[in-house]
């Protein structure tokens, strides 16, 4: 609809007539601008309360197609008010109604239930592949930790306890026999619903979701700390790894941890990634200054964040629930396949439109 | 010169740190940064919202379902629970609410975009995603230690360094952003109400200044002097109407006595006066920004 058709719709936004003929004497330019502007100032002014005390949604459609209209009128009305008046208050005034007016028009858009499915449906996965680069240096990183972990503790398994500290461990090290770690670790007996949900619950301050965050975080440390904590984590994979290869248990330990750890891992490898895009953009600015380039960059490294911690979520419930169900290595494995694929289609989308 | 910088210490009060932000539109509008009371007050509320809550969520859910294994599960399931509260406590409603929170909103605080674009919901996200790290699970694991007593004292220590760092970025940056703002790029204001008062130029005037006597001051006296008149009533602004009133007259040359009860009356007038000249000046080019301004300076 163009202006003129509001404006013959209605009459306020029309120029008012004037409500009283100056009067003989005194006339300031910036007076009379006042009077036949004020008007519009103080309708604006209306929506705006309303708009602040309600809610947008509170506003009647027709105040709702006044609302930038009168917005923009104020805008300007600042522009002529800041060249031709000296009136302190009428600036101040002018300048404070654009802001509040500019908060509601500019407002952000979406509600939380459409904000959250449009993170998880685009955001994320457009974050994620934005970051391959970052990715792939945060698994080659741990590879390495792997490598480097299984090397030591295969020929030593005195490296086992130094690797890993011993809550992690739970009872598990050199000493372990193959029996042991079959019967309490690998195959251990289903624990009941309640201890199940109890390791679900828990899964934000489990041990994982806690080194990820910071592994994120240690990003603004230009990232070194990150990339140490990265190959860590391989360092205690591979040492567990070596543990049963020992044993001649690899197999049946690979199902035991792929079947939360393609998660898991991945989350790991997703919140490592995401501190180094911060040291990336922190240390390599490019023509920004850096705290602007930590800003336009930043928004996309939290997403990643925050997409991980969802996916810790769903590890701790597959290692809480399904690893107990299901006692067999073909089937975890088969669960494992399925998650990886999963997470591939969701990340790449091969098939579908991409953002 | 004293009782012009008193007027204005008086009536303008602490002035605020300003930034400026662009509008799409192309108009520069400033924004006033808030106080770090303010932004920690807002965080207290907020916190006792959250606080109560989970509180009573939590109270429910136990009451409902956990009957039996409550005490081993207890602690575990109030961390989550108070973990998804807070966190969407804060992001529903700074979606909701332009950028305020309850606790910001009775404070009159708001987060913006640093540059004046769009508040997106991922810069939502992100700022109040990384108050956990910087915050929250720094915090939990401090307190859930000192619980233990059996934390190694280095890591504490660390913990504590950690926490502390995040304390000190906001003092040290120059728009008070902490972590998450400077991952979200986002700043936080205030936003106090401005009142449109009444015009103070008169229709009628009893007294006529000449040009020469209008030439004293610049915009800066003028608007002192505006912000005198619009509050007659407060305390200690008689006393200093007075003395500005005769400042003035002894600066114009105003040689006829002005009695005490025309002195308002007098005031407003050269007001008028005085502004009318000044925006007549400004509208030729020869803006005055104070009285040692002189007319035709290019000052920004």
């Amino acid at each position: 609809m163009s202006v003129e058709a509001l404006r013959e719709r209605d009459p306020r936004l029309s120029e008012p007539p004037l409500a009283e003929p100056p009067e003989a004497g005194i006339t300031l330019k910036s007076s009379e601008f006042r009077r036949t502007r004020e008007a519009g100032w103080r309708d604006l002014e209306r929506l705006i309360d309303a708009a602040e005390k309600r809610g947008i949604r509170a506003l009647a459609p027709d105040d709702l197609q006044r609302l930038p209209l009168l917005y923009r009128a104020a805008l300007s009305s600042l522009s002529v008010a800041r060249a031709i008046a000296l009136d302190r208050n009428l600036l101040l005034y002018l300048e404070n109604l654009s802001l509040r007016a500019f908060f509601v028009v500019y407002g952000p858009r979406s509600a939380l239930l459409a904000g959250c499915t449009q993170f998880l449906r685009t955001e994320f996965p457009a974050a994620v592949r934005g970051a391959r680069l970052h990715l792939l240096l945060a698994a080659v990183a741990m590879a390495v930790g792997v490598g480097v972990g299984f090397a030591l503790t295969v020929r030593d398994e005195a490296w086992f306890s130094t690797l890993v500290p011993a809550p992690l461990a739970g009872g598990r090290g050199p000493e372990s026999t193959r029996a042991t770690l079959l019967a309490q670790e690998i195959f251990a007996p289903w624990p009941g619903f309640a201890m199940a949900l109890g390791i679900m619950a828990n899964f934000l301050f489990s041990h994982n979701t806690v080194v990820g965050i910071l592994m994120f975080s240690f990003g603004l440390a230009a990232g070194v700390p990150t990339i140490l904590l990265l190959a860590y984590q391989g360092l205690m994979v591979g040492a567990f790894v070596a543990l049963h290869y020992n044993r001649d248990l690899t197999v049946d330990f690979l199902g035991w941890i792929a079947i939360h750890g393609v998660t898991e891992i991945g989350a790991i490898l997703l919140c490592g990634a995401g501190g180094l895009v911060l040291a990336d953009k922190m240390l390599f600015p490019d023509r920004y200054s850096r705290v602007d380039s930590l800003a336009r960059h930043g928004r996309r490294a939290a997403e990643i964040a925050l997409g991980a911690v969802l996916m810790f979520f769903l590890a701790a419930i597959l290692e809480g629930v399904f690893r107990q169900l299901i006692n067999n290595t073909p089937g975890r494995f088969a669960v494992a396949a399925v998650t990886a694929i999963g997470w591939f289609l969701y990340f790449v989308r091969p098939f579908g439109a991409r953002r | 010169m004293s009782s012009v910088e008193a007027a204005t210490r008086l009536l303008r009060g602490h002035a605020r740190a300003t930034r400026e932000i662009v509008t799409p539109e192309g108009v520069t509008l400033t924004v006033e940064l808030a106080e770090y009371g303010e932004r920690a007050t807002a965080f207290m509320i907020d916190l006792f919202f959250w606080f109560c809550g989970s509180l009573l969520l939590f109270l429910t859910f136990m009451i409902l379902v956990l009957r039996g294994w409550v005490s081993i599960f207890a602690v575990s399931i109030l961390l989550f629970i108070s973990f998804i509260i807070r966190n969407f406590y804060f992001i529903h409603f700074e979606l909701a609410w332009r950028g305020m929170t309850p606790g910001k909103r009775i404070v009159g605080i708001r987060v913006i975009d640093r540059q004046g674009g769009p508040l997106l919901p991922s810069a939502i996200v992100a700022r109040n995603f990384t108050r956990e790290i910087e915050m929250f699970i720094p915090l939990g694991i401090l307190l859930s230690a000192g619980g233990a007593g059996a934390a190694i004292p280095w890591e504490r220590l660390m913990l504590a360094a950690w926490l502390l760092s995040f304390v000190v970025l906001v003092f040290v940056n120059r728009d008070r952003m902490r972590a998450g703002d400077l991952i979200a790029g986002t700043i936080v204001i205030a936003l106090p109400r401005q009142r449109l008062l009444d015009d103070l130029v008169e229709r009628q005037a009893s007294f006529v200044f000449s040009d020469r006597q209008l030439r004293a001051y610049g915009t800066f006296e003028l608007q002192v002097l505006e912000d005198l008149l619009r509050r007659p009533d407060a305390p200690g602004v008689a006393l200093i109407l007075g003395e500005v009133c005769s400042k003035i007259c002894r600066k114009i040359d105003w040689r006829e006595p002005v009695a005490e009860g025309d002195r308002l009356r007098f005031l407003r007038d050269f007001y008028t006066a005085q502004r009318a000249f000044l925006e007549r000046e400004q509208l030729f080019g020869r803006k005055r920004a104070d009285k040692h301004d002189s007319p035709g300076d290019a000052r920004p």
